[in-house]
């Protein structure tokens, strides 16, 4: 296993009181593997992310607990100034809001070439001949003459692929990429993820895919782990999400989407909200909102319990949702 | 086709650019929308999909009068409302209301929702007598399935989804005819979604309110609409019932837009044709000769650089009757489908005593309005503020 993250738990001190954002997560990437985490605003899906690259800002954000174990090393333990090796070299991130991420002031060339800079020790000159090899590499047409440019003279999805240029940079062996194509237009979506994903078979790294897009994931994943109120509660190969799911939210997930290919009768709406993650409903998160909720759902929590192979289920009647 | 509500016929909006400060001279236009038609009937819902840049919000923000046309008529109800101003204008406007996208910054932070839901009749009192008032912001939020008691609290105690229905209950407040809704749900989350689609079409049904639904999402469109006008760089280049568009397409933009959108169904990973659109959209400021797409078109010719395509029905269509016979402005129209039958129906909701919303028509109302707030057991107020 490339990354593997076990029992993961991360909470925020707010003056309200303790966040808790992530409970428990555990789960693992493969080299050459795409693994898609999916949720909703406040699932915890970025956090876990964060916290696995080490950008989470502690305070108010804190670990309380879990493993993360990169290449066979435990993240979690090293110094930070081991940390900041790994993050770039061993693995990066593709964050959602390229024009945001990139610095205004400095042109992409220069941005680029920073990597090799810090990273390598390289001459500005051999720095900036790499950055337009980079920019070949993700397809910028003209890249020697843009290699000057500032990031506003760039649309948008030209900005997303400097991103992903520049977590190529140092050929890692895992990507994050958190929500990358939500701000594209679907055409430049769909150029986005076919480059990201020919990347990642080119250099048969592993892919960790945050959304909140049932579509993307169905395109682009191997695996999934399906997030509600800081925990995992469905993981499985994509194939056999999509065909029967084995968690009511992930059911009510895939009836709520509108279809494409017909004129759908009224949508099947999950009712109520996402949990306040300062009070989670005691028991299963996800019973208050659940249309199979019993009594033991209001008490227990739902322990991850094999449905198959390769298969989980965080639900006390998975089997009725599977076969049901 | 019911009686025209609403006509549009050659809709333009340049925004001048200017060089100079005191002797200001015109040195190009932005040419968000650049000659758009198109007819509203009475209780029908059109959709309309464009990628960002396409002119698609500043077509909206003209049809309720934020933003004046350069040319062309917008004719409600038989009259040209686009050069009306004072009291006339006044009288128009309260039957053509707006929805906004982000929930978050169209609501007034210091206002109560009662007040902010109330506003509108501060402008038209004829529709709400002074004492009056309370009672009906109290209907309106049963009406758009919020708990009536929540009168006096404010925007940052709702969640996006709450928020969203507070904008809708503004815009009904008027009983207007149309709503003209921009990116209504593109702000929500999945599962939140789908409650306010069901809500929208809901209370189309209850107002008989004809809708104009403008998003990007194909998917959410194609659920909602009767027909939809696919826009490109201006001006609608494609406009037909939705099954003509989704399952017949002719025009090779709306091929390759429906080609790109991801579907939910790993199995239709390797049956699917994708269309990759080479480049990006031209600017506005220059927009391309002839047909507009035709930079990014692969069946681009000579005649596509020359003539610009009439939005009509392709004449090798015009004899055979059909869905693929649908406007279309393109010089090499061909239809493709592009869009593959996902593999059987979707499973059915799981059975449960309260599954909520799986059609009991009206009764549905109450369902959503009692689900959304408590069903988190401590009501919106405490709940999601996004703080």
């Amino acid at each position: 296993m490339l990354l593997e993250v076990r029992d993961l738990h991360v909470e925020f001190r707010t003056r309200d009181g303790v966040a808790k954002a992530v409970n428990g997560v555990s789960y693992g990437v493969d080299a050459g593997e795409t693994l898609a985490v999916l949720g909703e605003s406040g699932s915890g899906k970025s956090v876990t992310a964060q916290a696995v690259m080490g950008i989470l800002d502690t305070p108010p954000g804190r670990i309380a607990g879990g493993e993360i174990l990169f290449q066979g090393q435990d993240l979690l333990k090293l110094k930070e100034e081991e940390r900041r090796k790994v993050r770039g070299a061993g693995m990066a991130m593709i964050f959602q809001d390229a024009l945001s991420s990139l610095n205004p002031v400095l042109s992409v060339g220069d941005q680029l070439g920073e990597m090799f800079v810090v990273h390598r020790g390289m001459s500005r000159k051999d720095a900036r001949a790499r950055a337009v090899e980079l920019m070949d590499r993700v397809r910028i047409p003209g890249a020697k003459e843009r290699v000057k440019q500032y990031p506003h003279q760039f649309s948008g999805g030209m900005r997303q692929r400097i991103m992903i240029a520049m977590a190529l940079a140092l050929e890692p062996a895992l990507i994050i990429a958190d929500e990358p194509t939500t701000a594209l237009d679907v055409t430049v979506q769909a150029q986005v993820m076919d480059l990201l994903g020919e990347l990642r078979r080119e250099y048969d790294m592993g892919l960790i895919l945050i959304t909140h897009d049932l579509g993307v994931v169905a395109d682009v994943a191997d695996r999934i782990a399906v997030m509600y109120a800081g925990r995992i509660v469905e993981q499985a190969p994509v194939r056999d999400i999509y065909k029967a799911p084995a968690h009511p939210y992930t059911r009510g997930l895939l009836d709520s989407i509108p279809r494409l290919d017909q004129k759908g009768q009224e949508l099947y709406a999950i009712r109520g909200l996402p949990p306040n993650l300062m009070d989670i409903p005691p028991g299963c998160a996800f019973n208050p909102r659940c249309p199979m909720a019993r009594d033991v759902c209001r008490t227990d929590v739902p322990p991850l319990a094999e449905v198959a192979q390769d298969r989980a289920s965080a639900c006390h009647f998975w089997r009725e949702c599977l076969h049901g | 086709m019911a009686e025209p509500i609403l006509e549009v016929r050659g809709l333009v909006k340049h925004y001048p650019l200017t060089r100079g400060i005191l002797f200001k001279k015109q040195v190009g236009a932005v040419k968000a929308v650049d000659g758009v038609d198109f007819t509203l009937a009475r209780g029908e819902t059109l959709g309309i999909v464009g990628e960002s840049g396409c002119g698609k919000s500043t077509v909206a923000r003209m049809l309720v009068n934020l933003e004046r046309p350069t040319a062309g008529s917008i004719t409600f109800k038989g009259e040209d409302i686009s050069g009306l101003s004072g009291r006339a204008l006044k009288a128009v406007r309260r039957n053509i209301q707006m929805v906004f996208q982000d929930p978050y910054t169209s609501l007034n932070p210091r206002m109560t929702v009662g007040d902010i839901i109330g506003e509108p009749y501060d402008i038209h009192p004829e529709v709400a007598p002074k004492g009056d008032r309370r009672a009906r912001v109290r209907d309106l939020l049963d009406v758009v399935g919020l708990n009536p008691e929540y009168i006096n609290r404010y925007p940052h105690q709702f969640s996006g989804g709450q928020r969203q229905r507070i904008g809708i209950a503004r815009g009904l407040a008027l009983r207007p005819e149309i709503i003209v809704a921009d990116e209504p749900v593109s702000a929500l989350d999945v599962s939140v979604q789908a409650q306010v689609i069901n809500l929208l079409d809901r209370l189309q049904n209850e107002f008989e309110l004809s809708y104009v639904f403008i998003a990007h999402d194909l998917s959410i469109v194609r659920h909602i609409s009767d027909r939809v006008g696919v826009m490109y760089l201006g001006r609608i280049v494609e406009t037909g019932r939705d099954a003509e568009i989704y399952d017949h397409p002719t025009h090779p933009y709306t091929q390759a837009l429906l080609s790109a959108v991801p579907v939910p169904d790993p199995e239709a990973r390797e049956r699917r044709e994708r269309i990759i659109l080479a480049g990006d959209v031209p600017s506005p400021t220059s927009v391309p000769s002839g047909c507009r797409f035709r930079t990014r078109c692969w069946k681009a010719q000579e005649r596509c650089a020359l003539e610009v395509p009439e939005l009509a029905v392709p004449a090798e269509f015009r004899l055979l009757p059909g869905p693929a016979a649908h406007d279309s402005a393109c010089h090499f129209a061909e239809e493709k489908r592009v869009v593959p039958p996902e593999e059987g129906p979707r499973p059915v909701p799981p059975p449960g005593p309260t599954g909520p919303g799986t059609g009991e028509g009206p009764g549905t109302g109450d369902g959503l309005g009692t689900g959304d707030g408590l069903g988190t057991g401590d009501g919106p107020g405490t709940g999601n503020g996004p703080g």
